[in-house]
């Protein structure tokens, strides 16, 4: 979303509540619940998203009259940060905005952080606009390496960045891919997800993205919002996207996070998941497949066990037979199997674990 | 009462007197002292009442000897005593003008103020001072009891004339074995409760620290007066019942007797009464009644459907006198008074209960909360508080359901009347109030009306308290909301504006 529509989108809700007040209203904000009750599964879309329930919020109500004030201080403060062309964290919004209501009183407009993120996000979904267009950056994580050449418009200068010319550290994908960031150049084949790090340095350093033709990243660990939207944009490219992953609970929601987006992140629906995202692997199939890897697995701890169980009583994840199949397995067995372990015979196998799935199309949905 | 009036014929009054003081109300020094005064006010009140006007009485209680000996002295406005009655009334036991007498009112027990004589006279050894003017005869002496022939005994006699406009009686006696006390069982605050029961008396106490309590009038009208109405044969117990008997002149049957001194005994009820109580010859002399024949009488009574007696025979105190009467003496800020129809207890006595509740303002300036004040009929009940089913039902209430939440640390004075022409006391000492199921249930009702009341008085007091946090609370946010607000709308010049609208909507929707 283009700057002028986030501020015009803004002054829109100012103009509102303003309007209200002139016609003695008391001034009113409406925004779809974010609680469980209130998130879906969309199996047409295949992403969870918030249902239609909304909550109207008052100013003239004594039990919402506080978060009101915030709500609007925010708005105003971002509105602001977007006029001056300037970015912040949501703790530096937090210390912007966390100062006395007034010199006789022992309140002040923010207490805590945890008070302000809520408020971020209310005015994500309410206003449609993510939290990245009113200027509040996040941490970054996540690394890429591959065919793409990315012009990055930033604090007043347009710098070109070759994604191909990183060497060992590649390109760390910054907090916002969508504003001034333009990408240029993007010649993959397909994207490969690497849940590890140091898969990823394997790969990079047998220049498999080169051989292969495509675009390497790592969210290290859990997504991202950032890496979240590169993959969504790279995606809308119509470029196939693979996930490789751990064979564990954890490994594989950090897949289903990235397809179909999580509960908590639920408001942010369409724009950070990929629902047409694959799963190479690993799978507990594979330790049957390749011999090498039974010697390999770990025992499962309780916790993973737990974990496997409540992913099957997802109806996202329980619609699909294969991933029921695997789950049920971790259940059984109570093994697990780390993707660093495919380096176990050799080093180098890991690129031919991925090029033989997709060759034989060896993915789970 | 049975028993005092036999007694007078076996004993001499004092010893019968020295016997029986407990149930005379003498028992205790504080509470001998009380009763006293108790007996002088109830006359001075009721002969002011008869007299139609408007009762002025001052009382005074010096100290002899401390905890040992007090001088009282009540001096009244009323229409003063003939010398020819003047020793009859003070000076004879049980000869009152009201016993026998079935008219709702405080003492009916007639022991009156010739007890206090003789109390005098047994403490003592002094005879006490009369001054009464009537009708333009001043008359001063000395008054005492031969104990032997009952008979007063009227000494140093001063006759003068006076104005017809000077009327009233003034006594005055030393009493030994008595204790004056601030508290709750005092002499004040019997004359405190009494003034609010009698909101048409002016009540004057001159206390022995030499304090003057001053309880003036708070209404013009005087109370109506209690009209003499026969006796309900479901209001009577085996003692009244030979009392009545005794005193019954001129009847050869009991069966005419009960016809004519009772109300709703007609010839058709006296039948019933002759199948359900063979053994009881109605057709002999009422004189020849024994106690055994009037319990089994008062047995019979109660078995007996009759139609009830008539309700206006019951005199409450009213509920604007109650009020008025409330703020003058007690000065709180929330008044509320009962006025609830007359009930019917035993089958058919009737009663009235009056409830009056006093909350905040000047109530417990003393520290203490929750006050239950009794009254039988105006007469204030200080004693055997325990015992009596009106602190016992008030005890019951669950005040924290009207907003009370700590009865007995809030500011709150309640007041219960119970008036009928047969109070059920719990003893002949006269101070507590036996636990009637009609009357309990009757009671309860009109304390829980009147908390009712200081409830929705209370709540809204706590809805204005929260609304104003309330109102504070939002207030306190309008100046930065205004501002951003106008910055977030690109509106920067109608901040103002903005912060104007938002505090007069909150000021109006909370006030």
């Amino acid at each position: 979303m283009g700057e002028k529509e986030t501020i015009e989108k803004l002054e829109g809700l100012g103009r509102k509540m303003v309007g209200q007040v002139k016609e003695k209203k008391s001034p009113t904000f409406e925004t779809p619940l974010r609680s469980r009750g209130n998130i879906e599964y969309d199996n047409a879309v295949g992403f969870l998203r918030l249902g239609d329930k909304r909550e109207e919020r008052r100013f003239l109500n004594v039990a919402q009259a506080r978060t009101f004030m915030q709500t609007v201080a925010v708005a105003n403060k971002t509105k602001k940060f977007l006029i001056e062309d300037l970015h912040t964290s949501i703790r530096g919004l937090y210390y912007q905005l966390k100062f006395s209501l007034g010199e006789n009183l022992d309140e002040s407009l923010f207490e805590e952080q945890t008070e302000s993120n809520a408020l971020i996000e209310d005015l994500e979904v309410a206003m449609g606009i993510k939290r990245e267009d009113l200027h509040l950056t996040t941490d970054r994580k996540g690394v890429v390496a591959g065919n793409m050449i990315v012009k990055d418009n930033f604090a007043g200068e347009e710098i070109t960045i070759n994604c191909a010319k990183q060497g060992r550290s590649g390109w760390m994908i910054p907090s916002d891919v969508d504003n001034g960031m333009e990408f240029v150049d993007v010649k993959a084949d397909y994207v490969l997800v690497v849940e590890k790090d140091a898969l990823w340095q394997r790969l990079n350093e047998d220049k498999f993205w080169k051989k292969d033709n495509c675009i390497l990243i790592t969210p290290k660990g859990q997504a991202s919002r950032g890496t979240r939207r590169l993959i969504r944009r790279l995606a809308d490219k119509g470029i196939p996207v693979y996930v490789f992953t751990d064979c564990d609970a954890w490994g594989w929601y950090i897949y289903w996070t990235i397809k179909t987006g999580s509960m908590n992140l639920a408001y942010l629906g369409r724009d950070f998941s990929i629902p047409e995202a694959r799963f190479l692997g690993v799978t507990m199939a594979d330790i049957e497949k390749f011999g090498f890897l039974k010697k390999l697995t770990i025992k499962a701890k309780p916790i993973d066990i737990k974990r496997a169980e409540e992913m099957m009583s997802y109806p996202w994840i329980s619609a699909h037979p294969e991933w029921v199949k695997e789950l049920k397995k971790v259940v059984k067995e109570k093994r697990k199997i780390e993707q660093d372990a495919l380096q176990g015979k050799k080093l180098t196998f890991v690129g031919e674990y991925i090029r033989k799935k997709i060759n034989n199309k060896e993915w789970l949905p | 009462m049975a028993d005092i009036f036999g007694g007078f014929k076996e004993y001499s009054v004092a010893e019968f007197f020295k016997k029986n003081r407990q149930m005379l109300g003498f028992s205790g020094k504080v509470r001998s002292l009380t009763t006293i005064v108790h007996e002088y006010v109830t006359n001075s009140l009721d002969a002011a009442g008869e007299a139609r006007m408007h009762p002025e009485l001052e009382v005074w209680v010096e100290e002899v000897e401390k905890n040992e000996r007090y001088k009282v002295r009540v001096k009244d406005n009323g229409p003063g005593i003939p010398e020819n009655i003047l020793g009859k009334a003070l000076g004879m036991m049980l000869a009152g003008t009201k016993f026998h007498r079935y008219v709702q009112q405080r003492g009916q027990q007639g022991i009156g103020a010739a007890g206090c004589t003789m109390y005098s006279l047994i403490s003592t050894g002094q005879p006490i001072s009369v001054v009464s003017r009537h009708k333009g005869k001043k008359v001063s002496c000395k008054l005492g009891i031969d104990f032997k022939k009952n008979k007063p005994v009227l000494t140093d006699v001063v006759r003068e004339d006076c104005g017809p406009e000077e009327h009233g009686l003034d006594v005055e006696g030393v009493f030994a074995d008595t204790k004056y006390e601030k508290g709750g069982y005092g002499v004040g605050e019997y004359l405190k409760r009494t003034a609010i029961a009698n909101p048409h008396a002016t009540i004057i106490f001159n206390s022995p620290e030499g304090d003057r309590f001053v309880y003036p009038k708070s209404v013009e009208r005087l109370p109506e007066k209690a009209e003499e109405v026969k006796p309900h044969p479901l209001g009577v117990g085996a003692n009244d019942l030979l009392d009545i008997a005794k005193a019954a002149k001129g009847y050869t049957r009991l069966s005419a007797m009960l016809q004519n001194e009772f109300t709703r005994v007609s010839l058709n009820k006296v039948k019933e009464l002759r199948d359900l109580v063979p053994d009881v010859n109605l057709d002999m002399s009422p004189s020849r009644l024994t106690w055994d024949d009037a319990e089994k009488l008062v047995v019979g009574f109660r078995k007996v459907k009759w139609i009830a007696p008539a309700t206006d025979s019951v005199i409450p105190i009213g509920k604007e006198q109650i009020e008025k009467s409330l703020v003058n003496i007690l000065n709180p800020e929330l008044v509320y008074v009962t006025s609830r129809p007359p009930k019917i207890y035993r089958g058919g006595i009737p009663f009235v209960v009056e409830v009056g509740i006093a909350y905040g303002g000047d109530i417990n300036k003393e520290g203490k909360g929750g006050v239950v004040m009794r009254f039988a009929n105006r007469a204030p009940l200080l004693f055997d508080a325990g015992g009596c089913a009106i602190t016992q039902t008030a005890k019951s209430v669950e005040w924290k359901r009207y907003e009370i939440k700590k009865f007995d640390e809030e500011p709150v004075a309640i007041l219960v009347n119970l008036a009928s022409v047969h109070v059920p006391y719990t003893s002949a000492g006269k101070q507590s109030v036996s636990s009637e199921d009609d009357v309990v249930e009757e009671i309860k009702n009109a304390l829980m009306e009147a908390g009712r009341h200081v409830q929705k008085h209370l709540s809204g007091k706590r809805r204005e308290r929260e609304k104003s946090t309330k109102k504070k609370a939002i207030l306190r946010y309008v100046g930065q909301i205004s501002g951003d607000l106008a910055e977030l709308a690109g509106e920067e010049k109608s901040k103002k504006e903005i912060e104007a609208e938002l505090q007069k909507m909150i000021s109006e929707r909370f006030e």
